[in-house]
């Protein structure tokens, strides 16, 4: 909401300048921006709790007053003379008491309408409000003087009296600014015998509005409960200053005082003559009072309080005192408990003037979640072998869902959004993958190998029973575009696992298709038994890019935190490199599991060392391993090597007809 | 000195000043040569008594026979090439650096820094929360204009058995959250607008005192621009303990900022509201360009807003499990990519979401 500077100096006058007014709010009550002239601003965000001091002009001129320690003046506290004894023509019947809290109207006859005073358009123009005539423009005013929405109907269009209630199926209404609304049971209306005039406590009706020809008004100040204007308002999608101020609970305990200063500008402006006020308020807002518990109070801001300074503090922002309770006053509705109190206190007394002190408390030792240390880990080991890393979207398109093999972690359906951004954005992420080969793809042009890694959340769908929930999962993606993409991710696996500890893992073939990887040129990754932690593949719609993803929380799971020592082999180990032929559809991996099943007894390592494909060979490819052979008791003999080889090699003939070259 | 001395010393000194193999050349015919110095004392020999050639001869072969060697030695050094046939003035090979993103930098130090003082580093949790969670447990009710400062992502299906402590509005609005009930209904879900729902989700499971840290990620409905993008990340910071209060925050957070930038940072606290928490306020630091002399950055106020903090609201601590009158606590937020920003002077929040490298492999 928008200040005048000069207005607020009217209600707390003293010898304090704009800037200087601006940041005391700074430091002792609420953001305040200068907007210039003689406006600045409370955003309606830092007040949301203090709405009854932060949104209106005697509310924050209170404020003013407590701070500058200057005399506070309330215009609301002179009398006003009514010029009639009797309330007029009028009947109110509040129909809805849990939604309408408060209802006063005031009859009042002999206006004459017109253009308002230079002081009052200043005013609202600095407020950022039009001037329409000076009947409405009294209302806004003492809105924004006094915080309390009143409208003013033209009396001769209120048929019979007034009565709250809620609209009937089918009711409609047109404002005054010419909208027109269809209203539902769930809307509270101002209504006459005849239809509804206003939308309650949002904004008034087009038939009942002040014009040029008016002279008779009904002055309306009621109070409506804050959680049926806020439905409404948002129902209605309508929202206007009335409806912001009551969605924040206003208080109706000032709400007659008010209406009576509307009333004083009503004659002082428009030679009105006043009948009497009629007021109901079936429930009284009880008073809140709270235990004065210093010793709290201290140990929330952490420095010894004095209770005469509590009290000169609370005594300038209108608290009393009662024995040993704090009287909250009737509209700091905001105030419930000791907590609040201590925020007054805090901030009255300046934060900024509070002692850093170091927190005196039983010693417990920091640490971390395991995911949080993986996490650094993998970090750690990926930019270390040239990995950079990236952050993407978590949100993608339903294209984007439907190309990743998301199975392997177990998500069928991706989340969908019920209000996305755009159509591009309307799922969240099922893979990290599509993303990664997109950064691929855009890093390309400026890179002739691209090596990336992302790690993050994805989304899965469960549905289970009638209802559903989600299930999210921490991975890691990893991407690369260039010679050997695939291997060199395989073999980043390779190390990044050694490098965490783990001790064993397998990549048998991948069996789902999908459209992100090529056929039958994927693998699964495993740890042990069928316990499936992600997969690696070579990209479909790429020349030489490869993927990857990793459950890092199941990774986190398997790793084993303590390596143990093995004794080193004080014997020497004896290499042999034996060179095969095998039918060119005869994989590594399987020539590789057949030397280990030959069960030789000695064998400490096997590596493929040369691969070769030529047509010299046919159909042929040939393959040549270093076995190394050890034994932890004594040197192995020449003989002994000779025998474990020629088992192997019985075994590669049978199995898979390998030749020895 | 006799005259061989002199041919000796006079030769040396020139052949040692010789830089090229033709003058050498030059000074060994001068002494060496048919009618050089040294050749012209051993052929004067001839004419000398036998007393003194015996004498004289050895001197004057000795002589010769030095010399030739020095030029022979001060040859081969000429000759030689200048540089070894590996030019080790190649630039070395390029060994493939990968580079952390630069919010993973940010983060990993404010982790290193709340690390140092005893904060333990938890998990972020779900990034898709309940109501409850996000909401209800952190004192934010329905219909209140609180909510609206949250422009909630929401997903498109409900959970059936979420559960949700219901109160209705009016109570919850006031603060009295005694007669809400644990109740199995069907709630919204979300994505998280911020980490605080981490605050209970640590709280239930744990008994104080305690101090820690959640890093994660988090999301807001809005339209993007330089300074905002849809999904982006804050740091909770949770201390609960008996006596845990305010200026023990003013404390932890100076010497957070001042570490950080590594330079005595001033911290400005300005009242403020945040429903999760009460006293509540926001921390402002001290512009760390201009250092508060008003720049750019600061939009020449001198200040940084930074996040919001205070003592967390009791509400919220019974909604942890605790009782607000034995434990009490302080709480804030901070956020890598503003921090990010002014540190590296980064103009565009968008920047770290869009998978450049040109931009990554400068961090």
């Amino acid at each position: 909401m928008k200040f005048s500077y000069s207005l607020i100096k009217k209600f707390a006058p003293g010898k304090y300048s704009k800037e200087e007014l601006i940041r005391a709010f700074n430091t002792y009550s609420f953001e305040a921006v200068d907007l210039g002239g003689d406006v600045f601003e409370i955003p309606n965000t830092a007040i949301a709790h203090r709405f009854s001091t932060g949104s209106s002009h005697l509310g924050v001129a209170r404020e003013a007053a407590a701070i500058f320690n200057v005399k506070y003046i309330d215009p609301t506290l002179k009398k006003v003379n009514f010029d009639f004894k009797d309330r007029g023509v009028f009947k109110i019947n509040i129909k809805e008491k849990d939604l309408c809290l408060r209802y006063s109207a005031t009859y009042v006859t002999d206006v004459k309408v017109g253009s308002s005073p230079k002081w009052l358009k200043d005013v609202l123009e600095a407020c950022g409000l039009r001037s329409i005539n000076n009947v409405v423009d009294i209302m806004n005013y003492v809105m924004l003087e006094t915080g309390q929405p009143l409208h003013a109907f033209d009396a001769d269009k209120v048929l019979g009296g007034i009565i709250v209630r809620r609209a009937g199926a089918g009711e409609d209404i047109e404002t005054i600014d010419g909208n027109k609304f269809k209203l539902s049971e769930d809307i509270l209306v101002i209504a006459d015998e005849d239809r509804p005039l206003a939308i309650a406590g949002i904004k008034g009706g087009k038939h009942s509005e002040v014009s040029l020809n008016t002279n008779k008004l009904l002055v309306e100040s009621a109070n409506f409960e804050g959680v049926g204007i806020y439905k409404s308002s948002v129902k209605l999608g309508l929202r206007t200053d009335a409806s912001v101020s009551f969605s924040h609970d206003l208080s109706p305990e000032e709400e007659v005082a008010r209406m009576k200063r509307a009333l004083m500008l009503l004659k002082e402006i428009c030679g009105a003559k006043i009948h009497r006020t009629d007021d109901i308020y079936p429930k009284k807002q009880p008073k809140t009072a709270i235990k004065f518990d210093l010793e709290k109070i201290s140990r929330i801001i952490g420095v010894k309080i004095k209770k005469i300074e509590a009290q000169g503090i609370l005594a300038k922002l209108g608290f009393s005192f009662s024995k040993n309770l704090i009287i909250v006053p009737a509209l700091r509705n905001d105030i419930e408990i000791i907590e609040d109190i201590a925020e007054e206190v805090a901030r009255m007394k300046n934060f900024n003037e509070l002692p850093a002190i170091p927190p005196s408390i039983s010693m417990i030792a920091g640490r971390e979640d395991e995911i949080v240390l993986i996490k650094e880990k993998v970090r750690k080991y990926l930019t270390a072998v040239g990995y950079s890393e990236v952050y993407n979207y978590s949100f993608v398109s339903e294209d984007r869902t439907k190309i990743s093999p998301s199975e392997v972690f177990g998500i069928k359906k991706p989340v969908k959004l019920a209000n996305p951004l755009s159509v591009d954005l309307a799922f969240l992420r099922n893979s990290l993958a599509p993303y990664l080969e997109k950064n691929l793809k855009d890093n390309l042009r400026f890179f002739n190998e691209v090596r990336v890694f992302e790690i993050g959340k994805i989304f899965g769908d469960v549905v289970s029973g009638g209802g559903g929930s989600v299930i999210e999962k921490t991975i890691l993606g990893i991407a690369m575009d260039g010679k050997d993409a695939f291997f060199e991710l395989k073999g980043l696996v390779d190390g990044l696992f050694a490098d965490l500890g783990l001790v064993d893992w397998l990549m048998p073939d991948l069996d789902i298709e999908s459209d992100l990887l090529r056929s039958r040129e994927s693998l699964k990754i495993e740890l042990g038994d069928n316990n499936v932690v992600g997969y690696i593949g070579i990209l479909k719609n790429s020349s030489h890019g490869a993927v990857l993803e990793l459950d890092l929380e199941k990774i986190s799971k398997a790793v084993i935190e303590e390596k143990e020592y093995e004794p080193l082999s004080i014997f020497p180990s004896i290499d042999r490199d034996i060179s095969i032929l095998v039918s060119s559809d005869v994989r590594v991996g399987d020539v590789l599991e057949i030397i280990q099943t030959a069960d030789p007894e000695h064998v400490d390592d096997v590596d493929l060392v040369d691969f070769y494909q030529d047509e010299k060979f046919g159909d042929k490819k040939s393959l040549t391993f270093r076995i190394v052979f050890q034994a932890n008791d004594r040197t192995l003999t020449d003989q002994e090597v000779d025998r474990e080889l020629e088992k192997i090699v019985a075994f590669l003939k049978d199995r898979v007809g390998a030749e020895v070259r | 000195m006799d005259k061989n001395e002199e041919i000796r010393n006079e030769a040396i000194k020139e052949i040692n000043n010789s830089s090229d193999p033709a003058s050498l050349e030059g000074i060994r015919i001068k002494y060496l040569g048919r009618s050089g110095k040294v050749t012209m004392i051993l052929r004067s020999l001839a004419e000398l008594p036998l007393e003194q050639k015996k004498i004289m001869g050895p001197k004057a072969q000795a002589l010769r026979a030095e010399l030739d060697s020095i030029i022979v030695e001060k040859k081969k050094k000429l000759l030689e090439k200048k540089h070894s046939a590996l030019d080790v003035t190649r630039p070395g090979k390029k060994i493939g650096l990968g580079h952390l993103h630069p919010l993973s930098i940010v983060e990993k130090e404010i982790i290193d820094i709340f690390r140092s003082m005893s904060f333990s580093v938890i998990d972020g949790g779900p990034e898709v929360e309940t109501e409850h969670y996000n909401f209800d447990a952190l004192n934010i009710p329905e219909n209140h204009p609180a909510r609206e400062m949250h422009d909630t992502f929401w997903l498109s299906q409900n959970l059936t058995n979420n559960k949700r402590q219901m109160t209705n509005d009016k109570e919850f609005r006031k603060g009295d959250i005694s007669s809400r009930q644990s109740s199995v209904v069907g709630g919204r879900l979300l994505l998280r607008t911020h980490t605080s729902p981490m605050q209970i989700r640590y709280m239930e499971s744990h008994k104080p005192p305690f101090q820690i840290i959640v890093p994660g990620r988090v999301f807001r409905y809005e339209a993007t621009d330089a300074s905002h993008e849809i999904n982006f990340n804050q740091i909770e910071c949770l201390m609960v303990g008996k006596d845990v209060n305010l200026s023990n925050f003013k404390f932890i957070i100076e010497e957070f900022f001042s570490r950080l930038f590594k330079k005595s940072i001033t911290v400005r606290l300005r009242p403020s509201y945040f429903p999760f928490v009460e006293p509540g306020l926001e921390y402002l630091i001290q512009c760390v360009k201009c250092g508060g002399k008003g720049c750019n950055i600061c939009k020449n106020s001198g200040w940084l807003e930074v996040m919001g903090a205070g003592m967390v609201h009791p509400n919220v601590l019974r909604a942890g499990g605790y009782d607000p009158r034995e434990y009490q606590g302080f709480a804030f937020g901070v956020g890598p990519e503003r921090i990010a920003m002014l540190k590296y002077n980064i103009p565009d929040i968008r920047m770290f979401y869009g998978g450049d490298l040109r931009f990554i492999n400068q961090f």
